[in-house]
């Protein structure tokens, strides 16, 4: 496979003869220096001219992310080589102004996180122009830095995209799958890709979440390693329109970070009230008037049909017992002989 | 009248209150009230104020329409790469003989090793129905040796992994080894306290079987073969019954008969006879009695007595006795310089 490596930023295919970037940790292809011109050209690569599929996402996020966002985007535009950047995005625009910024870039999809509060992470993917867009609250966020991912991929390899089977049954999710596998795979001879395929996105769905992993193939035999991003992405709503829209549908599993803390705290502070409570019911019991009790009701329980014999008061000590010692017991040598 | 969706703070659940009257906007008037009575839409009684029932958007024919437009029936599959699948089977679980939960429905989302080893199987069952179809397109999967390109993730980050990794590694090690360790050092303590306990066991036995037979009690002088006989009965007894304690002292009296250890051996050989230093070297009875290292001709010698029964002393020196060719033994450089040499 002679894939060469075209410049970033090129004029894409139906260009001429081009430089080969400088690849990292390698060799230099051969085809460099065997010309006998004096201007050093390289053929176009085979590749030139196929790509038709024009997908281009804008990844970009509002102010106030984290690090952890901002290395997930930096993740996300790792693995898809697709991808375009831009500056974070002022709160006080509307949501509405992404799709003038994405066809300003020439991108028909969009992948735009929004953080509120510094604690909670939205992520928007969205077809541009007319298409469909949906919400979602991305929670458990691990990126590629951790040291616990071990495995490793082409830089701009295409990716092999698997689903649940659960994604055919319900229609919002069928229309879900639909966005992702438009966003997420990467166009065949894309000018920044890798000609292999060599890793996996999962995206599965369980306990109304839908779950992605990366996973790096390591032998045909399908044995393979997580290389990370991993997140979970809990749907909001999907709407008609791109960033607006008439709502198409809306999870009703969804429950918003504000109302969990709201009922996290709910439910601590409603059981030191319980508390409280029984503490004032109890002072209350304790100083409240007590009837007097004159009957004892446990008075015939030891009541017994024998007849009383007389109270017999001794008024002297009774007599000392005479202790006697070893008056049973025979020396003990006497005793071992008997036997 | 208008009767208003008011929302107001109360979460309660609509289903409990049976009223159906709802939604009394506290701002409406009183006269107002009145007539809603009187038409019948308020019913005597404590009206609460409800929620109405949020209506959850399920647009169903909207997503299906939106999807027919959406979706790009133009791209070939190789552009898309996308895969239905679930996932594979577990090979642990059906060799414990577990029937495996096919469906993502059935998983348990707080087990994690459950979910991971779930989207795993998924994965691996994408790439095994993957690969065929993408070999038939002649898609490589498997890059060549020499094909060197930028990764995902820099060589850096991959060697702090891999150092991670060692040190997970060396450091179960090292806590595996402490553990034997440890366990060998209590189980030898304990062995050694048993047989302690056991040794003073019996000598309390012996002592008191003595006194008993000096004070008369007894006058039987079985203790003293006691040790044997217990030894011979309890070796084929206790030798069925099995290891432990028990099993310890036949095997040891034997291995006292064998004489003594391999270690002590090598050490009596290497730094002489051990044992008693100080009284070797005097003259026993027998070392007395003994003559064999008696030699006619060197005691009677070659003309002076110089040997062994004659007049030692400083005559004997400063001739330098009789003639050095008789005597056997050499001299004392000799010697040392043999010494050297083997």
């Amino acid at each position: 496979m002679s894939a060469l490596k075209r410049k970033r930023g090129g004029k894409g295919p139906g260009g001429k003869a081009k430089k080969v970037k400088l690849v990292e940790n390698g060799n230099k292809p051969q085809t460099t220096e065997t010309k006998q011109n004096k201007e050093i050209s390289v053929p176009a690569p085979v590749s030139m001219g196929k790509w038709r599929n024009k997908e281009r996402v804008l990844v970009f996020s509002s102010r106030g992310i984290n690090f952890r966002t901002r290395h997930l985007m930096q993740d996300l535009r790792t693995m898809m080589p697709h991808t375009k950047a831009d500056t974070k995005m002022d709160r006080k625009d509307k949501l509405f102004v992404i799709n003038e910024v994405c066809e300003i870039k020439n991108c028909n999809k969009c992948i735009f996180f929004e953080a509120k509060k510094k604690q909670d992470l939205y992520m928007w993917v969205a077809n541009v122009p007319h298409g469909p867009s949906a919400k979602f609250l991305v929670q458990n966020v691990h990126t590629l830095a951790e040291l616990k991912m071990t495995g490793n991929c082409l830089k701009g390899s295409r990716p092999l995209l698997s689903f649940d089977p659960q994604f055919d049954k319900e229609p919002h999710y069928a229309l879900l799958k639909e966005l992702f596998i438009q966003t997420f795979s990467t166009p065949q001879y894309h000018p920044r890709s890798q000609p292999f395929v060599d890793h996996v996105f999962t995206f599965t769905v369980t306990d109304n979440r839908i779950w992605f992993r990366n996973y790096q193939i390591i032998e045909e035999d399908a044995s393979m390693v997580e290389i990370g991003p991993r997140f979970v992405l809990n749907l909001i709503k999907i709407f008609q329109g791109s960033f607006g829209g008439p709502t198409l549908f809306e999870n009703p599993h969804f429950e918003s970070p504000n109302t969990h803390r709201r009922l996290i705290r709910m439910a601590t502070a409603s059981k030191l009230r319980e508390k409280q409570m029984v503490k004032e019911l109890q002072k209350l019991k304790r100083t409240e008037n007590k009837e007097e009790v004159t009957r004892d009701v446990t008075d015939d329980v030891f009541a017994t049909p024998a007849e009383e014999r007389p109270v017999h008061i001794e008024l002297e000590a009774p007599a000392a017992k005479v202790v006697k010692k070893n008056k049973h017991k025979a020396f003990k040598r006497q005793r071992m002989q008997k036997r | 009248m208008i009767v208003v969706n008011n929302t107001m703070d109360i979460n309660e659940d609509d289903e409990q209150l049976g009223e159906t009257s709802e939604e009394d906007n506290s701002e409406l008037s009183d006269g107002e009230l009145q007539d809603a009575f009187a038409k019948g839409l308020l019913k005597p009684g404590l009206n609460f104020t409800t929620q109405e029932p949020k209506k959850i958007v399920n647009n169903v024919e909207g997503l299906k329409q939106c999807l027919a437009d959406f979706r790009k029936n133009t791209l070939p599959w190789v552009e898309r790469l996308d895969m239905v699948n679930l996932p594979a089977d577990d090979i642990v679980a059906k060799s414990e003989g577990r029937l495996d939960n096919k469906a993502s429905g059935d998983l348990n989302p707080d087990d994690d090793f459950q979910r991971e080893m779930f989207f795993y199987r998924q994965a691996q069952a994408a790439v095994l129905e993957a690969m065929p179809r993408l070999q038939k397109l002649k898609i490589a999967t498997k890059r060549p040796e020499d094909y060197f390109a930028e990764m995902a993730k820099s060589d850096q980050q991959m060697q702090k992994i891999r150092k991670k990794l060692i040190m997970k590694q060396t450091m179960m090690e090292k806590s595996e080894k402490a553990k034997k360790l440890r366990e060998q050092r209590k189980y030898g303590k304990k062995v050694q306290v048993e047989v302690i306990q056991k040794r003073q066991k019996e000598k309390k036995a012996m002592m008191s079987a003595v006194k008993k037979y000096q004070k008369g009690m007894t006058d039987k002088l079985d203790f003293l073969e006691g040790d044997q006989k217990t030894a011979k009965g309890g070796a084929p007894a206790k030798g069925g019954a099995g290891k432990g304690a028990g099993g310890q002292t036949p095997d040891k009296k034997a291995m006292n008969k064998k004489g003594p250890n391999a270690k002590r051996k090598y050490k009596d050989q290497r730094f002489g006879f051990g044992g008693k230093k100080s009284g070797t070297k005097w003259n026993t009875k027998d070392s007395h009695n003994d003559v064999s290292g008696f030699r006619a001709k060197v005691a009677h010698g070659k003309g002076g007595k110089g040997g062994k029964g004659g007049k030692a002393g400083p005559g004997g020196k400063g001739g330098r006795g009789p003639a050095k060719g008789g005597t056997k033994r050499p001299g004392k450089n000799a010697r040392k310089k043999m010494k050297g040499r083997s």
